[in-house]
């Protein structure tokens, strides 16, 4: 027997990706034209929540006039022993999901941003009422979230609730934020350790903690607690903190056994907060690298969606290569948009101060939270295509980098170039110069010498660079 | 920078270092060495260097053989009969004769690509120059090579390199082919890893040849957006003197093109292709058209369409210079593989040719310098299309009634036809005046002609299905996007994580031939189907071309429909056969780029990877020839499984895998040591499919790696289950197989499969980091 009996469409991943175009629309709850909209999650307490319960304040869908668009609040309320109200968000982003695996039924975005079409083939097939999707919705959640023991499920249509309630919600999503954005790696005992890119990465844990978020970009702390409690065998799991070992750097001995266990052995201490020394492993997955630039003793940033080349000559790939794969590269560093909103972003590197270059499009993105101070003084590559010109750029905007430099005396050690080998011409004699002997001090004399070689290998000596700090 | 057989000789010298008199060097290749990655253990791999991964493969993909002949005749000692247990004089078997029979088509299929890329470097070296630098993508392809590296271990930046890996490729032929001689090998498994061998090579050639063009000719360079460029019969000017080329090799065609540039004359003639030099050519100037797959070559010249055909080589009907001569079209051959008897006129004054042409003084000519060629077949379309009007020979309507009653309804078409379509009732109702059903039969018609050939009253009869078929023919106008070539790292960045996680549910390929047993029209219902579910979907050669003839309720194509990024949901065109190692390449990318496992010479470890990790398959829907074999071969080494369509069973064997059997799926869990059942995936590695439907369901299948992640098993699940619901109207019987722990059945199935699992008696596993490499169980450091 199906889960979804007496449901008059399909449920099913399938129906994920499916869009539906206005012609094809039959109503349109949320998006554009309505400002009134939302969908929100509460945990409440056993007796507040009945199970099952599906209610409609305002006109059901079969009472709406084809084509038209309407506000709409979805309002899920759950309670059970372990739920956290710290889960509420984790919770409420699966209802984009689940109404998304509904056939003919499409959500977009989340929160206050709702936008939901019901296509006219599905209503055609009977799905005429927010019973049914509050019956999916609810089927869903519990088989998926054991941890909800109850669930019940409002639509509000009716305007003027909506309305009521959706200056309520954004008040909760405030205070969500403002919790979420204020809570400090100090004030937690638990991080969260995520294993699921060893498959690509054998030696790479990702450390989740409230201020650093996963490489990838997809997992906050508080999303780790969910899928920890919700799923205790999967890839997420908790990493008790153990010993402050150092604060700037960003040491914690749970967070050291735990990528000694997790890598076989293969890391053994990790600093969170630097890009030196022990900087935290590089998946496959992260959104952009932090790379050092030893001739402004400064970071780039670069992000997958880059396409030119960085200021130091190289593409993401390149960077990204430099640094993928589970290692720990001194200087280079794998992170998520996100980290570099979090006051733990390079702290001990000297977190924005440090950095030098970063694509406009990700400056734009995260410039409220870059030290007003030194957002006119960070080059984009609208500032800087070479090193000369960033060196140029952050001396005409003295970004702070540029008392470094006067302090150290940084010798630039320029690698010295092989000599370029020339295609030989096709003659059979080339003078003697070019032939690799080298005499020190003796005179060599060949004579009637045959020298037979089936293969030459021809090697570029490169000297080591030095990375400074 | 590499050169061979360097020759120093210092007569005397005398300076600061010393005296050097009569000294003599020579040495047999210089190799400048700019990869710092260390050599992996497989530089060129000779004949048995891959044997143990073959084997490993071959255990648990058992070939099983299909003898398309009984006896084998290649000896004096034959024919001999092999059916039963019996030996042949030589002392062989059927199974060992199946596989070797494998073995010389692969070499076959294999020689084709490797001398068509032997052909276009040498070419090309002419033309650019030894030191014109591979360039497929600028700084968005920095893995310019993955096969050739992954093979060879050599990575080349220059034209002149390239002709380092031709070289192994001609000599590992070279071995190859000397196996099929009477009294070699004798093991069917041995034959059977030498047709990998085979497979694999011919992947390094074809890699080369579309490096080698897409350099030095600047065709789209992994281009995503690459140009939407007009397919279909009825998207050529028929105002307009029309030149049609047919082949896979390129530069005649471009000497077309070139030559109209020149002269001014661009617009003033329509310039279009059959098969793989179609999608060449719309790479090189996306104004050129294609007619379509290598079926559409009689249907179009009979049309009297083309006033010049121009042929290079491979696929291309060996009677189409009769079929030329018959609508007076001037015929031009251009490669030294296909001469058609025709006198060599590469030293001839063009303009002498071309009034030989055009006043048909020679029905053809042969012309082995590309320019040449061109200028000549530009020059002779304008002159000779007033002079012959478009004459073609499919009748008029009066005639077909008229001549169908000829027709003795003796059922010899029929059995002859591939396809089986019942052309005795078409002509039956013909005779009455009714061409509806002759209509019926041309989308599945793959126009060979054998029907014809079969009638004892010599009834054109594929003429008739052009004609009753002629509105639908000239409708025919279409989209398909320029192959765009290799995938870009970073696009390999992006997906590497959801595909080897099984987020993406797969990437499908669709490549190959135009066999199909029901029109090309069900090439574009599969690939709009995995498209819409978000598959990666990949396309090449006349598998390409059907995809884009296909339009939804706005007349739009599949490659309008869907981006062009290798994505869920994209649809992407790599171009023409010998753009298949793109689809290789992108597979060992994933490995090489997103996963960080060494690339150079490393074959093992990579095609374990993609084997265990990498949820692709191949599509060879309307296989046919022995370099579609070929092609199939180098993806299975590589952990690719390849489903063909029903005429594939033609190619003697399928590699098999037995569900039932538990201890053939066991992998190595590389982080413990310890040996996990991981169940069928993927369950086959050489598949053939009856119908649509088989295949589609064989897909999402196929695309399941014992590394899916429990969300990913999940997402793969639901479609297999999905599409095998809909198609055959029942569960699958096998879900318990594929369900390692309780969280990888779908979320929204959950009820009804938790009660199968405990019907078929299920325990749950483990989902391991999966090899069966013993040498890849990491060691765990203190």
């Amino acid at each position: 027997m199906s889960m979804f009996e007496g449901i008059p469409v399909d449920v099913g991943v399938i129906y994920e990706g499916e869009r539906i175009r206005r012609k094809d629309m039959y109503v349109e709850l949320g998006g554009p034209n309505i400002k009134e909209k939302f969908e929100l999650t509460r945990v409440k307490k056993p007796e507040e929540v009945e199970d099952g319960k599906v209610s409609i304040i305002g006109s059901d869908i079969k009472d709406m006039e084809e084509g038209k668009s309407y506000p709409l609040g979805i309002l899920i309320e759950v309670a059970g022993p372990k739920l956290e109200p710290e889960l509420e968000g984790v919770i409420e982003r699966r209802i984009h999901e689940y109404c998304n695996f509904i056939e003919g039924f499409m959500h977009l975005n989340q929160r206050y941003d709702i936008w939901l079409r019901l296509s006219k083939k599905s209503f055609q097939k009977g799905l005429n009422s927010f019973q049914y999707i509050g019956k999916v919705l609810h089927t869903l959640f519990k088989s998926e979230l054991p941890i909800i023991e109850k669930m019940q499920v409002t639509f509000i249509t009716d305007p003027e609730k909506v309305k009521e309630l959706y200056n309520e919600a954004l008040q909760i999503y405030e205070a969500r934020d403002a919790r979420a954005r204020g809570l400090k790696d100090e004030e937690v005992d638990k991080f969260y350790g995520c294993v699921l890119c060893q498959s690509f990465a054998p030696t790479h844990v990702c450390v989740i903690t409230p201020q650093r978020y996963s490489n990838c970009g997809a997992i906050s702390w508080f999303d780790g607690r969910a899928a920890a409690s919700i799923d205790p065998k999967g890839p997420v799991f908790p990493i008790e903190k153990g010993e402050l070992l150092d604060p700037v750097k960003g040491e914690f001995s749970g967070v050291n056994e735990t990528a000694k266990k997790r890598t076989l052995g293969e890391i053994t201490k990790v600093w969170l907060y630097t890009a030196f020394g022990y900087p935290h492993t590089s998946c496959g997955c992260f959104e952009g690298v932090a790379f050092y630039i030893p001739e402004v003793d400064g970071f780039g940033i670069i992000h997958r969606g880059y396409k030119d080349i960085a200021v130091n000559g190289l593409p993401f790939s390149t960077l990204a290569d430099s640094t993928a794969g589970g290692r720990q590269v001194d200087g280079f560093h794998g992170i998520s948009i996100e980290y570099m909103r979090s006051p733990k972003f390079l702290q001990a590197d000297g977190g924005w101060k440090r950095v030098v270059w970063i694509p406009k499009e990700v400056k734009e993105r995260v410039k409220d939270f870059i030290p007003t101070e030194l957002v006119g003084k960070i080059a984009t590559e609208e500032d800087a295509k070479t090193i000369d010109e960033l060196k140029a750029f952050l001396k005409e905007r003295n970004h702070p980098i540029v008392e470094q430099w006067k302090e150290e005396v940084v010798a630039v050690e320029e690698a010295v170039p092989a000599e370029a080998v020339e295609e030989m011409a096709p003659g059979p004699i080339i003078t003697a110069p070019t032939l690799p002997i080298t005499a020190g001090g003796f005179k060599i004399i060949l004579k009637d010498a045959k020298i037979y070689a089936k293969k030459v290998i021809i090697r570029q000596i490169k000297t080591e660079k030095s990375k400074k700090r | 920078m590499s050169r061979k057989n360097v020759h120093l000789k210092v007569d005397e010298f005398k300076g600061n270092i010393g005296l050097i008199k009569n000294l003599e060097i020579s040495i047999g290749k210089i190799i400048e060495e700019k990869w710092e990655e260390p050599m992996g253990p497989t530089p060129f791999p000779s004949l048995t260097t891959l044997r143990d991964w073959d084997f490993k493969l071959l255990q648990r993909f058992k070939p099983f053989y299909l003898p398309f002949c009984d006896v084998c005749c290649l000896c004096t000692f034959g024919k001999c009969d092999l059916t039963g247990n019996k030996r042949g004089a030589c002392g062989l078997n059927m199974s060992a004769q199946q596989s070797r029979i494998v073995l010389l088509a692969c070499c076959i299929g294999a020689a084709t690509h490797i001398g068509h890329a032997r052909h276009l470097v040498e070419h090309l070296i002419e033309e650019f120059g030894r030191r014109h630098p591979v360039d497929v993508g600028g700084v968005n392809v920095e893995v310019e090579a993955p096969v050739t590296r992954l093979v060879c271990g050599i990575k080349p930046e220059t034209l002149g390199d390239l002709e380092a890996a031709l070289d192994y490729c001609e000599n590992q032929l070279t071995h190859l082919l000397s196996i099929t001689h009477t009294g070699q090998e004798g093991s069917n498994l041995d034959f059977e890893s030498k047709v990998f061998h085979a497979g694999m090579i011919d992947q390094v050639g074809m890699e080369i040849a579309d490096l080698a063009q897409i350099s030095a000719y600047g065709f789209p360079k992994a281009n995503p957006e690459a140009p939407l460029v007009e397919l279909g019969f009825g998207a050529i000017d028929i105002q307009k003197p029309v030149i049609l080329c047919i082949g896979h090799n390129v530069p005649p065609a471009i000497g077309i093109v070139d030559y109209l540039t020149e002269n001014g004359l661009q617009g003033e003639v329509e310039v279009c292709g059959l098969c793989c030099t179609a999608h060449d050519i719309t790479r090189y100037n996306p104004k050129a058209k294609i007619v379509g797959p290598i079926s559409w070559q009689l249907r179009f010249v009979r049309s009297g369409v083309p006033d010049v055909v121009i042929v290079d080589e491979q696929c291309i009907r060996t009677d189409i210079l009769i079929e030329a001569q018959k609508v007076k079209a001037p015929f031009i051959a251009t490669s030294e593989k296909n001469c058609q008897g025709l006198e060599d006129r590469t030293h001839d004054s063009p303009d002498k040719i071309v009034e030989d042409l055009v006043t048909g003084k020679v029905p053809g000519v042969l012309i082995l310098d590309p320019e040449k060629a061109g200028e000549v077949a530009v020059r002779v379309a304008i002159e000779v299309m007033p002079r012959r009007g478009k004459f073609k020979v499919i009748p008029n309507v009066e005639n077909v009634i008229e001549e169908a009653k000829r027709c003795r309804q003796c059922d010899k078409c029929r059995r002859a036809c591939p396809n089986d379509l019942p052309i005795p009732e078409a002509m039956k109702a013909a005779v009455e005046g009714n061409l509806e059903k002759l209509n019926e039969l041309y989308d599945a018609c793959i126009g060979c002609a054998r029907c014809e050939h079969a009638c004892p009253e010599n009834i054109p009869v594929h003429n008739f299905i052009v004609k009753a078929a002629e509105k639908k023919m000239k409708a025919e106008t279409f989209k398909v996007r320029a192959g765009r070539g290799p995938i870009q790292d970073v696009e390999i960045r992006n997906v590497g994580g959801p595909i080897v996680l099984g987020e993406i549910p797969g990437v499908v390929a669709f490549v190959g031939c135009a066999n199909y047993p029901k029109g090309g029209k069900e090439i574009a219902e599969m690939v709009m189907e995995f498209a819409k579910r978000r598959f990666i979907v990949v396309t090449s050669g006349c598998a390409a071309m059907s995809a884009g003839m296909y339009k939804n309720e706005e007349g739009k194509t599949p490659y309008e429909i869907y981006s062009g990024d290798f994505d869920a949901g994209g649809i992407l065109n790599v171009g023409s056969c010998v753009s298949n190692p793109h689809i290789a390449g992108a597979a060992i990318k994933i490995a090489s780029i997103f996963a960080k496992r060494k690339l150079r010479a490393n074959y093992e470890e990579i095609a374990d990877y993609v084997l265990n990790r990498v949820g692709a398959v191949g599509v060879a829907w309307g296989a046919m020839s022995q370099k579609a074999a070929s092609i199939a071969s180098g993806f299975w080494r590589l952990g690719v499984p390849v489903i063909v369509g029903p005429h594939g069973i033609k190619y003697r064997r399928m590699l098999l895998g037995r569900a039932d059997k538990q201890e053939d799926w066991y992998v190595y869990d590389a982080r413990t040591g310890e040996k996990v059942y991981v169940g069928p995936t993927p369950e086959h590695l050489f598949y053939a499919a009856e119908t649509k439907e088989e295949a589609m369901v064989m897909i999402a299948k196929l695309c399941m790696r014992p590394n899916d992640t429990t969300k990913g098993r999940a997402i793969k699940l639901t479609h297999y289950i999905d599409l095998h619901k809909r198609l055959y109207g029942i569960m699958p019987e096998d879900i318990h197989l594929f369900v390692r722990t309780i969280a990888d059945v779908p979320v929204t199935m959950k009820d009804e499969i938790i009660k199968i699992l405990e019907k078929k008696d299920w325990k749950e596993t483990v989902i391991p980091d999966p090899t069966l490499l013993p040498r890849l169980i990491r060691k765990k450091k203190e």
